[in-house]
């Protein structure tokens, strides 16, 4: 199931959206040597987010840079490429909504967020976590709230279906919560689902502090119902000559 | 006496036409035929065309078009020596350069009459129902426009039907007041002029306030002005609440004036009461 587009205008051109995209292409062919096995596990090691290591007091590296770093590695081919596609597909939207500074300053406090939620779920944990997902759950949970009704159109095995994005961003939420709550207990690798969790949570609450009303003004898919018209205030005749 | 109607022919003005042009214009009004000159002077006489018989200018019309816009025009100054009106020599002059327009695929062209009233009555009357008699179509009229009292109809004509279907997307470009000065003919009407600045929307960077709005009415206001007239493309959602805040009213719209579907919206503010909150 993947989000091929949405039917969501692009207003400005997404420069913020496309300069992280190509942070993260550049580390995963410059730090992480395209997936090379030996390149990618030390990476990992290296600027991977390991809760452990920042809080027991006997492993204390200093390492806060990681908390940034994790967010522009990745563990394979097709983790990136995944959330490349969600941040392409979903950014623009959200940094149209804002601007590219702000757009910045939100993801990264996004992740930082969805950073903090896995270190919550488990602050020993010495499993390295790397990814943008943290991140781009914030860009999905912001989209949630601005553009509940916009058609996202997914591809479902060779089919395309156009599904509002409060279904589909629902549904995905969703399979992270439940993948969360399963995996309480257990040990090992594999997807930091409280980090998506926290992430979408963060980018939803974080978006009504980042959002331009200037900016949304007039967009067709912004809220839930169309809004008036700004120009519909001269049709008042005490504001007509 | 022969037929003026049949003989009278239609060419291109010269600027050696310009003494006689002059003189007809400003029989009907000299401070129309000051601005005509000074017209000339600075935009030449191109699309410009006089009415003669033999070698006598009976009168004067032409077009100019209007920049950054596809295909639209403005009527110029269109006059008819006095002694020779009520003959239909006007219609002629007028449809020969309609028709030159439409030969060269013009999609739209507006023309603008005062309501000057002379000892009760309107002298532009006529000219004003030859216009419609050839389609044109009351578009706007701002009130008070020239002078306390006297108004501006601007009238449309289309070479094209234009549809009503035409979406034209929205636009949120930041705009900046850079300047005011005295409308053109007008006595006391002031318009602002605007710019767009580049880079919009890096931190959210505002468009202009009703405060920004506030700077150019006192400043207006003070130069002894008496009325305010803006317009803007109609696709410019940002505009319209702080103008409503200010207090502009709606004036109207040109219909299709800067391509299908762009219209020009107009807005006005009296400036009287100000301050006096």
């Amino acid at each position: 199931m993947l989000p091929v587009r949405d039917d969501n205008p692009q207003v400005d051109t997404p420069i913020a959206t496309y300069t992280l995209i190509a942070l993260n292409v550049l580390a995963w062919v410059f730090l992480q040597g395209l997936g090379d096995e030996q390149a990618l596990r030390s990476s990992v090691q290296q600027f991977g987010l390991k809760p452990g290591e920042l809080f027991a007091a006997e492993h204390y590296t200093g390492q806060w840079s990681e908390l940034i770093s994790s967010m522009f590695m990745h563990g394979s081919w097709m983790h990136i490429i995944g959330n490349m596609w969600f941040l392409w597909v979903f950014g623009d939207n959200i940094e149209d909504s804002m601007g590219p500074v702000r757009f910045v300053i939100f993801y990264l406090l996004s992740g930082l967020v969805a950073a903090a939620a896995q270190i919550f779920s488990g602050p020993s944990s010495m499993i390295p976590m790397v990814g943008a997902s943290g991140a781009i759950g914030g860009v999905m949970g912001a989209y949630i709230v601005l553009y509940p009704k916009v058609k996202v159109h997914m591809l479902v095995f060779i089919m395309i279906f156009r599904v509002p994005a409060i279904a589909m961003l629902g549904y995905w939420i969703g399979v992270q919560v439940l993948g969360g709550v399963s995996s309480i207990g257990a040990s090992g690798g594999g997807t930091a689902f409280w980090a998506h969790v926290g992430g979408f949570a963060a980018g939803a609450i974080l978006v009504w502090f980042f959002k331009d009303e200037e900016m949304l003004l007039n967009h067709p898919y912004y809220g839930w119902k169309q809004k008036a018209n700004p120009a519909d205030i001269w049709k008042d005749p005490n504001n007509r000559q | 006496m022969t037929d003026l109607l049949e003989t009278a022919q239609v060419r291109a003005m010269y600027m050696s036409d310009t003494a006689s042009v002059i003189e007809i214009i400003s029989d009907h009004d000299e401070d129309d035929g000051d601005a005509a000159e000074a017209e000339f002077q600075d935009e030449g006489v191109e699309g410009q065309f006089v009415l003669v018989d033999n070698d006598t200018v009976l009168g004067i019309t032409g077009y100019r078009e209007v920049v950054n816009c596809d295909a639209t025009f403005y009527l110029s100054w269109t006059y008819l020596d006095q002694q020779y009106r009520g003959r239909g020599l006007g219609k002629k002059m007028l449809g020969n350069v309609l028709d030159r327009l439409r030969d060269q695929d013009a999609r739209k062209i507006f023309v603008k009459v005062s309501d000057y009233q002379q000892d009760g009555v309107n002298v532009y009357a006529a000219a004003l129902s030859m216009y419609k008699s050839f389609g044109f179509k009351v578009e706007v009229v701002g009130e008070d426009f020239y002078d306390q009292g006297e108004a501006q109809t601007i009238l449309g004509l289309e070479f094209k039907p234009q549809s009503d279907d035409v979406m034209v997307a929205d636009e949120k470009p930041v705009i900046r007041f850079n300047g005011l000065f005295e409308i053109a003919e007008t006595d006391g009407a002031y318009t602002f002029e605007w710019i767009v600045e580049k880079s919009a929307g890096f931190f959210g960077k505002r468009s202009f306030t009703p405060e920004d709005l506030e700077v150019g009415l006192r400043s207006v206001k003070e130069q002894g002005g008496r009325k305010i007239f803006l317009t803007f493309p109609s696709n410019l959602v940002l505009i319209h609440r702080p103008l409503q805040a200010v207090g502009f009213k709606y004036v109207g719209q040109l219909k299709d004036y800067y391509e299908e579907g762009l219209h020009e919206s107009h807005f006005s503010h009296d400036l009287e009461g100000l301050g006096q909150t």
